[in-house]
């Protein structure tokens, strides 16, 4: 069970991403007919993010003491100290951003340019600060990894 | 495709108002106090109110001021050019973002 918390927590998070995407591209093209789909879309974003957020949480809360304490004996200290360390306070920007997403598209961005431009710069940044954040995910638990062979556990190769 | 007007030529369509601004607005002040909640003395003391962790009151301090921010706002019936708040959104996310790298990077 905690496997599927482990994967689902980065699962949900490129969920997101891929949403709010979704959002840009509606946005682009905002008309009458694709109203709802934005307001939909958005607000899979914000569940995704959310989404990604708790289960995030418990896998912190829970299991990272532990990792943390491998990492930082491990070659990539750095992989905890840079990265974990701004990656779990950069995850706030897209989340908030998220939070936001389904009431900045709440009006009709076909008749407001400002609207439509507020609406792709959130979407755009979720993307951008969501893809950051998954490479920070991938770096941090490949650190583990490194830290486990340079020890000489057997079988981590 | 419709495309998107420049600044310099926002008109009064291209203005917010309501939630969207109200809660743009908090976005953009919510995200540079998410930044700022880094801050060593501050991690501290949201560590001290949980006993341990700063992280769950460092996320829910973020929420929470998004949330009380923006319903202050719209309250006051904040309104704002779409393209400004855009710009604010743009700028604050940059600065977040790049400000925790380089904390992060130089601590």
């Amino acid at each position: 069970m905690n496997d599927v918390i482990l994967f689902a927590h980065p699962i949900f998070g490129m969920l997101g991403v891929l949403a709010s995407v979704w959002v840009f591209v509606e946005a682009l093209n905002a008309s009458e007919a694709n109203r709802s789909r934005i307001r939909i879309a958005a607000f899979i974003v914000a569940g995704c993010f959310v989404a990604a957020w708790a289960l995030g949480s418990y896998w912190r809360m829970a299991f990272y003491a532990s990792e943390k304490a491998i990492i930082l004996k491990g070659p990539w200290p750095w992989a905890h100290n840079f990265v974990m360390e701004t990656k779990e306070r950069l995850f706030f920007i897209p989340l908030i951003l998220s939070l936001y997403l389904p009431i900045a598209v709440a009006g009709n961005l076909a008749k407001n340019g400002g609207a439509r431009v507020v609406a792709l710069v959130v979407a755009g940044f979720i993307v951008l600060n969501g893809l950051a954040i998954e490479g920070a995910g991938a770096v941090i638990s490949y650190a583990v990894k490194v830290a486990f062979v340079h020890a000489g556990v057997v079988g981590v190769e | 495709m419709m495309s998107v007007a420049p600044a310099s030529t926002a008109t009064a369509t291209d203005e917010l108002k309501g939630p969207a601004a109200g809660f743009g607005l908090a976005a953009a002040i919510a995200i540079l106090i998410n930044a700022l909640l880094a801050w060593e003395p501050l991690n501290a003391y949201m560590a001290s109110l949980v006993g341990g962790d700063f992280w769950r009151t460092h996320g829910v301090a973020a929420v929470v001021a998004f949330f009380a921010l923006g319903y202050l706002f719209t309250y006051q019936k904040f309104r704002i050019d779409g393209f400004r708040l855009a710009g604010l959104l743009a700028a604050a996310s940059v600065v977040a973002g790049g400000g925790l790298a380089l904390w992060f990077a130089l601590a």
